[in-house]
């Protein structure tokens, strides 16, 4: 008989003291382990007797409740979904806020939030990368040759080679999937078996790696040698995905997409290891049949556009302005391909420049965002993710900021794509490949010109960022300014020696002895006034720090210069709202600038509550001073 | 030194205006004035730290007074203690 989870799961809140009486919910292989806070509200005997609890028993103060194998992960999601516990609540929330945005913008939301996490990673490595190859490649220091930079450049480059595993974790716990089965499409994707997805544009690495000679990446054909055009069906092109992202977000959201579906249709008894196997194997056709060849097919046309293009300069401005979305794209891989060809033909290579504007674009926008955001998270990423840029590498330049923000990746575009087409009239080239921006200087054959070149597509991209990219504002802190110029008057309503008091809200001050209140009107709690607000907002009344918020809401202590302590007290009586119509905006021990909100209430609802509304404002220490001024 | 323990009973608790009253008057006795709330205690002769210690309805504080003129002050706090709280 099928159990009905959401009953089962409903009858277990309900008697272990509910939602609030649970501090942490988490289930192994057969349990469902609950930590509660308060024992003596579980109802032991009714949970035993639950239909679906097969029987419970505390242990490392856990409540444990025997559920069974493949059922208790199902009622542990609806132990989550009636409890509100879980963060899928927060996803649906986030899922629905996201639904209302253009399409292209909620294509983009899941690769910043891959990339996000991994940023430390790929940060470090590509930092590092970026000095240890441009250590190499300066004349006469030979580091290139030293066991140091063998090492380093090993160290360097992990994230990088493997970057398809660290990107397939980190979108498995995006897309719900189980990261490990992450962990495992990542890896094939990468799996020393293939060739290496960075020499699929190499024949002599292809010759070497698949013992043949003809230069072609050997296939398997799964389904024999059933053709469709030129097209075998279930042919496999035996090489790896090295430095690829899109392929591998795509086949993590599949396999997500399968595992959860399995999950839901397997019966509870085989889908421990049922459901596994079937998504690591439809997941990996789709990586290796379908996902994997469109982008190594599309890579192949990026190749053999880019070789024409790049042999006039409106082309070199447009593969200025796409460089990036190829990069994107993992689309970039066969790029040296075309410098070394360039080398062999005319010894010089013209390709360097258009990438390295592109590159350097990259870097001004996200530095323009580093430095222009107020986050202090969005800047710790994009100052570092800039330096990166700067030396070339610009993965979490695009992935970790441009990209997530849009703007800025466009602003880079715009610079790119300048700087390429002004790369292709100088005739700048180099002499080498493998490095573009700053370490750049060792190659180029013009150092001045390709300063200028870097100036202007990163400079172009630094103004554009900074003009049109604006940091989205959704917290009230930030809206304050507005606020506090129109309602903030600043008018001064006490002095004293210590300094000064401004009123903290709009309204008509009125002298202390007509508050409706004997305590506060007498001057037993210090010198004060009171105003009749016009406005529904209290701000501080000068740079200092809260020392109270009443639990009701209605009434904030603040301490300021000199020590001078102020009340402020909302309504008469006010107390007795327990809170209802108020709104504190901080809290005890915050630092307050004059000016800054600190608490809202509602005027409605003290007057239907029958109490004056009037703010009471009072200098509690007014004894300390001799000479206050009110 | 003298203390003695109370148990709050106004369902509004220590709250901004009757604080305010109390702090006057402990202001005319010379002694140090400390309360205690579970963990937590301040200076009950400085109004904001009182409402700050939040003590709500239910709360048992314990007060100390300490100094010269601590037998009279106590009596007048618990006087206050039983009128307001």
């Amino acid at each position: 008989m099928a159990l009905d989870y959401r009953k089962c799961a409903q009858e277990i809140v309900d008697h272990i003291g509910g939602r609030d009486n649970v501090a942490q919910a988490a289930h192994c292989a057969t349990r469902l382990r609950l930590v509660i806070k308060d024992n003596s509200k579980v109802d032991k005997e009714y949970l035993d007797n639950i239909d679906g609890v097969k029987g419970m028993f505390e242990s490392n103060g856990q409540l444990q409740l025997i559920i069974g194998t493949g059922t208790v992960n199902k009622v542990y999601d609806e132990f989550l979904a009636i409890t509100g516990m879980t963060a899928a609540t927060k996803d649906d929330v986030k899922a629905a806020a996201a639904a209302k945005q253009p399409l292209w913008k909620r294509l983009l939301k899941p690769i910043g939030d891959v990339f996000v996490p991994i940023l430390p990673a790929i940060v470090a490595s590509g930092l590092l990368m970026g000095i240890v190859e441009a250590l190499a490649k300066i004349p006469g220091l030979n580091f290139g040759d030293t066991a140091w930079f063998a090492f380093l450049d090993m160290m360097a480059n992990t994230a990088f080679a493997f970057l398809p595993v660290i990107v397939a974790i980190s979108a498995a716990r995006v897309f719900g999937g189980n990261i490990f089965l992450g962990a495992v499409i990542g890896l094939m994707m990468v799996h020393t078996g293939l060739l290496n997805g960075w020499n699929v544009g190499s024949a002599d690495a292809i010759n070497s790696f698949f013992g043949v000679t003809d230069g072609v990446i050997p296939t398997w054909n799964l389904f024999g040698n059933i053709k469709i055009g030129n097209y075998v069906l279930g042919s496999i092109s035996r090489h790896g995905y090295q430095g690829h992202v899109i392929p591998v977000i795509l086949s993590i959201f599949c396999m997500s997409k399968i595992e959860k579906w399995l999950h839901k249709h397997v019966p509870e008894m085989i889908d421990l290891f049922v459901t596994p196997i079937c998504t690591v194997f439809v997941t990996s056709l789709l990586t290796f049949i379908v996902i994997g060849p469109i982008f190594a097919g599309l890579e192949t046309v990026v190749l053999n556009v880019a070789e024409v293009m790049v042999k006039n300069p409106i082309g070199a401005m447009a593969m200025g302005a796409i460089y990036p979305v190829t990069v994107v794209m993992g689309l970039h891989h066969m790029y040296n391909v075309i410098e070394a060809g360039m080398l062999s033909s005319v010894g010089l290579n013209t390709w360097m420049p258009i990438a390295s504007a592109a590159n350097f674009a990259q870097f001004g926008a996200c530095l323009a965002v580093g430095l222009k955001v107020r986050s202090a998270k969005t800047k710790s990423v994009a100052v570092p993710s800039s330096m990166s840029a700067a030396l070339g590498i610009t993965e979490p330049a695009i992935f970790g900021v441009n990209l997530r923000f849009y703007k800025p990746f466009i602003a880079g575009m715009v610079g790119g794509a300048v700087g390429a087409v002004f790369g292709a009239i100088t005739g700048i080239g180099a002499t080498a490949y493998g490095v573009t921006g700053i370490p750049g200087y060792l190659t180029v054959n013009n150092p001045l010109v390709y300063t200028i070149l870097l100036a202007v597509s990163g400079g172009i991209a630094f103004v554009g960022t900074w003009m049109f990219f604006h940091e989205e504002e959704k917290k009230a802190p930030v809206a304050a300014p507005a606020a506090k110029e129109e309602n903030f008057v600043g008018e001064t309503i006490i002095s004293c020696e210590a300094g000064k008091v401004a009123a903290p809200v709009k309204g008509q001050v009125v002298a202390q002895d007509q508050i409706p209140d004997e305590t506060f009107a007498s001057g037993v709690l210090g010198q004060g006034v009171g105003i009749l607000p016009a406005d529904e907002t209290v701000y501080a009344p000068y740079d200092g720090t809260i020392s109270s918020v009443a639990d009701s809401k209605h009434a904030v202590g603040i301490t300021g210069a000199g020590d001078m302590e102020l009340l402020i007290h909302v309504g008469v009586d006010t107390v007795a709202m327990n809170g209802e119509g108020f709104e504190v905006l901080v809290a005890d021990g915050d630092t307050v600038k004059a000016g800054q909100p600190i608490l809202r209430f509602s005027k409605e609802k003290i007057k239907a509550a029958g109490h004056p509304d009037i703010v009471v404002v009072l200098l509690t220490n007014s004894d300390d001073y001799n000479n206050v001024t009110v | 030194m003298k203390e003695f323990t109370y148990t709050v009973t106004d369902p509004n608790g220590i709250h901004a205006r009757p604080a305010g009253v109390l702090v006057k008057q402990l202001k005319n006795f010379s002694s140090s004035v400390t309360i205690f709330k579970g963990d937590k205690n301040v200076d009950m002769k400085k109004l904001l730290a009182l409402m700050g210690l939040g003590v709500k309805q239910g709360d048992t504080v314990t007060v100390k007074v300490e100094g010269e003129d601590e037998e009279a002050c106590v009596a007048e706090l618990l006087k206050a203690f039983q009128e307001n709280f």
